[in-house]
């Protein structure tokens, strides 16, 4: 029998002191993409509810203005 | 009176130089209108993550506005028949000035 360890919470990293998401904040909102360009799912990220959907409206908002890319099918 | 912020993507061909003074140009609607102009801020030449009218790149710029909704929308239309303008979007920001 392996004893199952207590998952550890990967702490919501966005306490690095950003309380309010920027939408123009590239370089914050790159980290929560894949390569492909997806949205990281909360699984992966460990925000809030809440905080992952006014990351993920930012995500949207930049993408409108070409400043994210939109996810690019699977080869290239 | 409400606080916008209005982002615009102007055409790459364009000189760097020339585009806050023509973008001031169009402030003006806002200012006959009774709201002001907070700041303008070229960020410049900037890589566009897809083509957008087959440019590659653009010039972008933020404005962060005071006024009335209409007065807005006013200068969103006027910026979009522009053809040198690729592409705006207006918002809303409560963010950050509401506490301050």
């Amino acid at each position: 029998m392996r004893t199952r360890t207590p998952r550890r919470k990967p702490n919501p990293l966005h306490r690095a002191g950003v309380t309010r998401v920027d939408w123009k904040d590239v370089a914050l909102l790159r980290t929560f993409l894949s390569d492909r360009g997806k949205i990281r799912s909360r699984r992966v990220t460990g925000l809030t509810p809440q905080q992952q959907r006014a990351v993920a409206t930012a995500i949207r908002n930049a993408r409108e203005m070409a400043l994210l890319p939109y996810p690019t099918p699977a080869r290239r | 009176m409400r606080h916008y912020e209005v982002m615009v993507i102007l055409d790459p061909s364009l000189d760097e130089r020339t585009v806050a003074p023509s973008l001031d140009t169009f402030l003006n609607v806002i200012r006959e209108s009774g709201g002001n102009v907070e700041k303008v801020d070229v960020w410049g030449r900037r890589r566009l993550s897809y083509e957008i009218a087959k440019r590659g790149e653009g010039i972008y710029a933020v404005i962060d506005v005071n006024c009335e909704p209409a007065a807005v929308k006013e200068l969103d239309r006027q910026l979009g028949l522009q053809e040198t303008v690729l592409r705006t979007k207006v918002l809303r920001r409560e963010d950050t000035r509401a506490k301050a």
